[in-house]
């Protein structure tokens, strides 16, 4: 099965020269525009937003962005990955000179092309992938074994993993003996407090056993989606507030967005650069503790980017009057 | 059209080690053997309160089995591979938070 290129940046709509600034406003301009939570068109706009996040996922990450311009620079087109460098996995395996597909998976957010090559998914199992009985050759007599682990990522938003959610996942698996695949679809439910990394576990939605033996398990990795204007860490978010110096310097009350909502934040005098203010239980809830986690606000002082005449003299009235040198100790 | 089956994994549930060794297909000592080397953990101190398990735990004891008959590792091999990989793991969230600053 050919993987279809996916054009990232294209999906961003920058240039390929772009540098990391110009890719991360170009997300968040997206993202704001195609968040589910605020977007009128809810169905089209959820699926634009994954895009926009597999997009990012990988061209936000030099490491992965380069990796990604090698694949692109290798073809482009259709049919061209099967001998690129990279992940070759999920699943694969040739049998008789075939390539075939043992299982793939549909709705988890992430398209076929981000799983082949920046995926973690894979297939897990105890047993011997040389020795193992493969497609088309009957189990021996009296030999039980457990079905193989599936595992796949799956895109939660942020909002998600606090109210918890409902996807549809398809899973298409070849039967081991006849060949034939089928397609399953579930709908699992995503539980509130689930973590970046966390591992749901489908129980016997994995591969067939063998000579009766039990099904393995299907696993969903959770892999939080950007937010246009929050950072995760843990369970704690981060929210960047640009501030003018003198609402730096003299204190000013500003309104910041939650997950819940907006509050107001009182912003103390003589507030610097990076600092952080702790908004506490406005963050992702904490597994099953019940508590939540925080919200951070980072502090990020934005010069004007020109000053008038008046604005001019101001400055240089206060440069003459200051006794104050950073550079003194 | 045939009604789509729901699926509600319980995160949250836990499991004694005899249910734990039976999801996992593997017997009880070896559940004890990797707690003891301290690669799969209790979400309870075994000393006061017995052994319990979560779905983590049984993902790891399955991965540790596939370490083991698959790639032909020994426990030290294992031990080692799973503390880089969630080192990696660990790192890779951090420059990702950092990427996106």
């Amino acid at each position: 099965m050919a993987v279809e290129f996916k054009d990232y940046y294209k999906t961003l709509g920058i240039e390929r020269t772009a540098t990391q600034e110009e890719i991360k406003k170009a997300f968040r301009k997206l993202a704001r525009q195609y968040h589910p939570d605020v977007a009128k068109d809810k169905k089209n706009a959820e699926e634009k937003f994954k895009e926009i996040n597999e997009a990012y996922e990988v061209l936000g990450d030099p490491a992965n962005r380069s990796k990604y311009d090698n694949l692109g620079a290798n073809g482009g087109e259709a049919g061209a990955f099967r001998n690129a460098p990279g992940r070759q996995g999920r699943g694969r395996r040739g049998t008789g000179g075939e390539e075939n597909v043992e299982f793939h998976f549909d709705g988890t957010g992430f398209s076929d092309f981000f799983e082949q090559f920046f995926g973690r998914g894979g297939r897990f199992d105890g047993t011997n992938e040389f020795g193992g009985p493969g497609v088309g050759s009957a189990p021996e007599a009296g030999f039980v074994q457990r079905g193989s682990d599936f595992e796949s990522d799956i895109m939660v938003t942020l909002e998600e993993a606090v109210t918890g959610s409902e996807r549809t996942v398809s899973l298409q698996r070849v039967d081991r003996r006849t060949g034939e695949a089928r397609t399953q679809t579930l709908k699992v439910r995503i539980p509130p407090g689930v973590h970046e990394g966390q591992a749901i576990r489908v129980a016997g939605m994995g591969e067939d056993g063998i000579g009766g033996g039990a099904s393995g398990d299907l696993y969903l990795r959770v892999r939080l989606a950007a937010h246009p204007e929050f950072r995760v860490r843990g369970s704690d978010l981060y929210y960047g507030l640009d501030l003018a110096p003198w609402e730096a310097v003299l204190g000013s009350r500003v309104i910041v967005p939650t997950l819940k909502g907006q509050v107001s934040v009182r912003v103390p005098a003589g507030t610097n650069q990076g600092r952080q203010l702790r908004i506490a239980g406005r963050g992702l809830p904490i597994g099953r503790t019940g508590n939540q986690g925080d919200l951070y606000v980072v502090i990020n002082i934005e010069l004007p980017p020109k000053v008038t005449d008046q604005e001019r003299e101001l400055w240089e009235k206060l440069s003459q009057i200051s006794d104050f040198n950073p550079r003194k100790n | 059209m045939k009604a789509l089956q729901v699926l509600e994994p319980g995160t949250q549930t836990v499991y004694t080690i005899d249910v734990a060794a039976r999801l996992a297909q593997v017997p009880r000592r070896l559940i004890v053997l990797y707690y003891k080397h301290g690669l799969v953990a209790s979400v309870t101190d075994p000393a006061g309160n017995g052994w319990y398990f979560d779905d983590e735990a049984i993902r790891i004891v399955r991965r540790i089995e596939y370490f083991r008959s698959v790639c032909g590792m020994n426990l030290a091999g294992i031990k080692l591979v799973m503390a880089l990989t969630d080192e990696v793991e660990r790192l890779r969230a951090e420059l990702r938070f950092h990427h996106r600053t």
